[in-house]
């Protein structure tokens, strides 16, 4: 009995012994940060760029652990977990449709989308908010743009992210095959794009243009925005009534020519001969229905958001069709004209009403998808191995190659000795080591290697749920630490620039260069969280005298 | 008789088991398939649509039930992110995958009972001493890595062969048996079998050498022997055939064993295979995807070692006659 006593009170002496001090010292002490990043085979640049990062902050005084993450469990906490972590690395991905600034400068820092949606960092400003609002709705070109360099100006005050770089994405075509000035570069996506696909001229005896891609095709489906890779096809098979031309703004396609009446109706003329896949013409009808079948039921998922703002869509004569919008909006030509694909109505109409009828959608079809009126059409589909589309000889722009040719190439090494071998002539998409490509093309010199700034850009989202981060001046801190020349040169091996903006430079008529400038260095950044009132105790950060650290590590 | 329904029940138990595993397994596995959706724009009321599209707003049970009824009709379910049935696009690569392995596994058997009987005579020569230890590095070293040197001397070097997929950009055929015939699949396919069955030949080599070295010293060899027969006789019509017994059934499980295997060589040669596909719909939470997939390989698994098991009992009167005695 005795015994059993001491034992409990040795015990309960020991335990609280070894609570007690850590509960007394730690309590101010900044918590330990988990920076949760790629993992190294799947993103080497971004790894490294997160190992730089986290040696930069402990200089500061921080405890940082980089966790890298699979991508679907990365995603999984970050997007539907959203109290559990501090601090991750994330990329936004450069699309064409990304080339007007709305989706990026609203979605990602508008409050309305913090709790579910694109704003998963949680920043909430009104001052910002009313400008992302007012930017949508500004029709004026000057306008807008001031009001989108001030959202930068607030952005940048605030550093809801550390933008850490553009990429520049590497691609490379045979010039023996292609005649090189007949390749495209689209600001801000590269080489690989329609203006390339049609405009591409044949040197030689080979007029099929083979590329690769590193994933297989999941759908291709004029309904369906099922992977990245699917939508190359669908771009080529299903014509819009506007497109993104190579210098990133929108240019008049099957639509011939548009009018804004007024603020919200929009009236547009088609142009005339256009003809579908198997034989029948295109009218304005067809057209009609391309936006009315989307927002059919719940059959469309994945575009009915972008007919949303459509009230009503109506023929006003054999050519001519108008919008009329819910409210103004800035970005619909490019959100909505230049995204919806269209469809014929007398495929998919009956097509349409039974799926109405049945639990179900759009997506689930394949056969009847297969008509569209883009520039090439669909010859072999095999999701594994090759997508081979014709070119659509009656078509106005009609390509001047025979076939596009889509080999599914998962190995990064085999894409290369692929293009050396002419197994491919087009280098669609290429995971490696860009500095293995540029080796490769000094050595062949048939192969050009060609690099653009995107869209996109990489960085670190601070969660402003959680303290410290709601604090602008630690985010501040933490991101002016961190040498974007370095993130360039190490990380990226000089394939990226620095970047201090949703907007990228491959935008230069919306990005705002006064951003540009950052005073980046540990100094600076030691300055400012000991003028916030954080100090160093022991060489480690505390917070501000009269606070505590509430939170655990996640 | 009896045996064979015994091992049929036992079977059919086995596969059902697995499927029950199967689908606990992806279910509770921490994430969701909506994970994949994230980069492009889902509303709250989108992603509860697609919940409910796919089934996965009901209870676990509920959906246990449904998946064994559609099972037991034939139906595997619809992929979550190609919309497709899941048995349409695994028999899009199933075919590519069955022909790669079992062209291997008939390469690496016939080569390593060859090799395996002649490294057996040769034994404790300079030959087996240089021989052995060179099988077992082989066998030991990485698939891929196997493949990215030959892939890089064969093809990228010398050219003689082509760099991944299975045909030629833009070939047509008039069916798949025309496409597998044709000499540019054959081409294609030559470095994954040589990859695969140089991995695979360790196995029947050395399992075959060490019977047939145990073989040797039996007793009917010995009668053999004094009966004054040849050596050449002595070695392939006795010992060789009843050392390759086990071999027999190993090539049986080979193939049960290999058609899942295989995703490093399809990776590296980008060869269409039902492999890299599971690979695919596993990171992605394709439930229906990777369960029929995972389900097809554990059918031929468990059917070839069902197979293997009556082979023996075919082969072997020993274990027949065991059984009723």
């Amino acid at each position: 009995m005795l015994r059993t006593k001491s034992l409990l009170l040795a015990l309960a002496l020991t335990v609280t012994t070894a609570l007690s001090p850590s509960a007394f010292a730690q309590e101010d002490k900044v918590r330990k940060i988990n920076l949760y990043a790629y993992p190294q085979a799947a993103l080497p640049q971004s790894f490294q760029a997160s190992n730089l990062i986290a040696q930069a902050w402990r200089q500061l005084g921080l405890d940082v652990e980089v966790k890298p993450l699979q991508r679907q469990a990365q995603t999984q906490l970050i997007w539907f977990e959203r109290e559990k972590w501090d601090v991750t690395m994330w990329r936004m991905v450069g699309r064409p449709e990304r080339s007007d600034p709305d989706e990026l400068v609203y979605n990602l820092f508008h409050s309305s989308t913090a709790p579910k949606g694109f704003n998963f960092v949680g920043y909430i400003n009104k001052e910002y908010d009313e400008l992302a609002e007012k930017q949508r709705k500004t029709t004026n070109a000057e306008e807008r743009k001031a009001t989108i360099f001030k959202a930068q100006e607030i952005l940048n005050r605030d550093q809801p992210y550390a933008f850490l770089v553009h990429p520049k994405g590497a691609l490379a075509f045979n010039k023996a095959v292609w005649d090189e000035k007949s390749i495209v570069e689209q600001s801000g996506i590269g080489i690989r794009n329609i203006w390339t696909f049609l405009g591409a001229t044949p040197l030689g005896q080979q007029k099929d243009l083979i590329l690769n891609s590193s994933e297989p095709i999941n759908a291709t489906n004029p309904l369906y925005i099922s992977g990245a890779t699917d939508s190359w096809v669908t771009d080529l098979v299903w014509d819009r009534l506007m497109r993104i031309g190579a210098d990133g703004l929108v240019k008049p396609w099957a639509a011939e020519s548009h009018k804004w009446t007024d603020d919200t109706t929009l009236d547009v003329t088609i142009r005339s001969g256009m003809k579908w896949h198997d034989g029948k013409p295109v009218t304005a009808d067809d057209v009609v229905f391309s936006f009315q079948a989307p927002g059919m039921g719940d059959e469309s998922p994945m575009y009915k958001p972008f007919v949303a703002d459509i009230a009503s869509v109506e023929r006003t004569g054999d050519n001519t069709i108008r919008f009329k919008l819910k409210s103004a909006n800035a970005s619909f030509l490019t959100s909505s004209i230049a995204k919806i694909n269209l469809i014929p109505k007398h495929i998919w109409e009956p097509v349409m009403k039974d799926l109405l009828t049945k639990p179900e959608n759009a997506e689930a079809l394949k056969e009847p998808s297969m008509i569209g009126s883009g520039p090439f059409k669909m010859a072999r589909w095999r999701a594994n191995e090759e997508i081979v589309l014709d070119r659509f000889g009656d078509h106005w722009q009609a390509p001047k190659i025979n076939r596009w040719i889509l080999r599914i190439v998962p190995n990064a090494e085999a894409t290369l000795g692929m293009l050396k071998r002419g197994e491919i002539n087009f280098l669609g998409f290429y995971g490696g080591d860009p500095e293995v490509l540029t080796a490769l093309a000094k050595e062949s010199p048939n192969i050009v290697v060609k690099s653009t700034v995107d869209i996109g850009f990489e960085f670190l989202a601070f969660n402003q749920r959680r303290a410290p981060f709601d604090d602008a001046a630690f985010r501040r801190a933490l991101s002016l630490a961190i040498d974007r020349n370095l993130m360039v040169s190490a990380a990226w091996g000089d394939f990226a620039v620095p970047a201090n903006s949703p907007v990228s430079p491959a935008l230069p008529f919306w990005h705002n260069p006064a951003v540009d400038k950052m005073d980046t260095g540990i100094p600076q950044a030691r300055k400012i969280l000991q003028d916030a009132g954080y100090r160093l105790v022991g060489g480690k950060l505390h917070y501000p005298t009269g606070k505590k650290e509430q939170l655990k590590t996640e | 008789m009896r045996l064979f329904l015994e091992r049929l029940l036992h079977t059919l138990l086995v596969l059902w088991a697995v499927v029950t595993i199967l689908f606990l397994m992806f279910r509770l596995m921490p994430g969701s398939p909506l994970a994949a959706y994230i980069h492009e724009n889902l509303s709250e009321e989108q992603q509860k649509l697609i919940l409910q599209q796919f089934g996965l707003d009901r209870p676990l049970w509920e959906q246990y039930f449904i998946y064994i009824g559609n099972l037991l009709q034939g139906e595997l379910g619809v992929s979550f992110f190609q919309r497709r049935p899941v048995l349409d696009v695994l028999m899009d690569v199933f075919p590519n995958t069955i022909v790669l392995t079992l062209t291997s596994l008939v390469v690496a058997y016939i080569f390593g009972v060859l090799a395996g009987a002649f490294l057996a005579w040769k034994r404790d020569t300079a030959v087996e001493r240089v021989a052995v230890p060179a099988v077992l590095a082989i066998r030991a070293a990485p698939e891929f890595w196997i493949g990215m040197v030959l892939l890089a001397i064969f093809s990228f070097n010398l050219g003689w062969f082509p760099s991944g997929g299975a045909n030629s950009p833009g070939q047509f055929y008039d069916s798949e048996l025309d496409r597998f015939l044709s000499a540019d699949f054959l081409h294609h396919l030559i470095l994954p079998v040589l990859t695969l069955a140089l991995y695979l030949q360790g196995l029947p080599l050395l399992l075959m050498r060490s019977n047939m070295l145990e073989v040797m010293h039996d007793e009917f060899v010995t009668m053999a022997r004094m009966k004054g027969l040849s050596e050449w006789t002595i070695v392939v019509r006795h010992a060789a055939r009843n050392a390759l017994l086990p071999v027999i059934t190993a090539f049986a499980l080979g193939i049960g064993g290999s058609v899942g295997g295989n995703v490093v060589v399809e990776i590296v040669f980008s060869w269409p295979g039902i492999g890299r596909m599971l690979v695919n719909a596993v990171a992605a939470l394709d439930y229906p995807l990777a369960q029929g997939a995972f389900l097809l390989i554990a059918v031929v698994l468990i059917g070839m070692n069902f197979v293997a098991d009556m082979l023996y009992s075919l082969l072997d009167p020993r274990v027949t006659n065991a059984r009723v005695a």
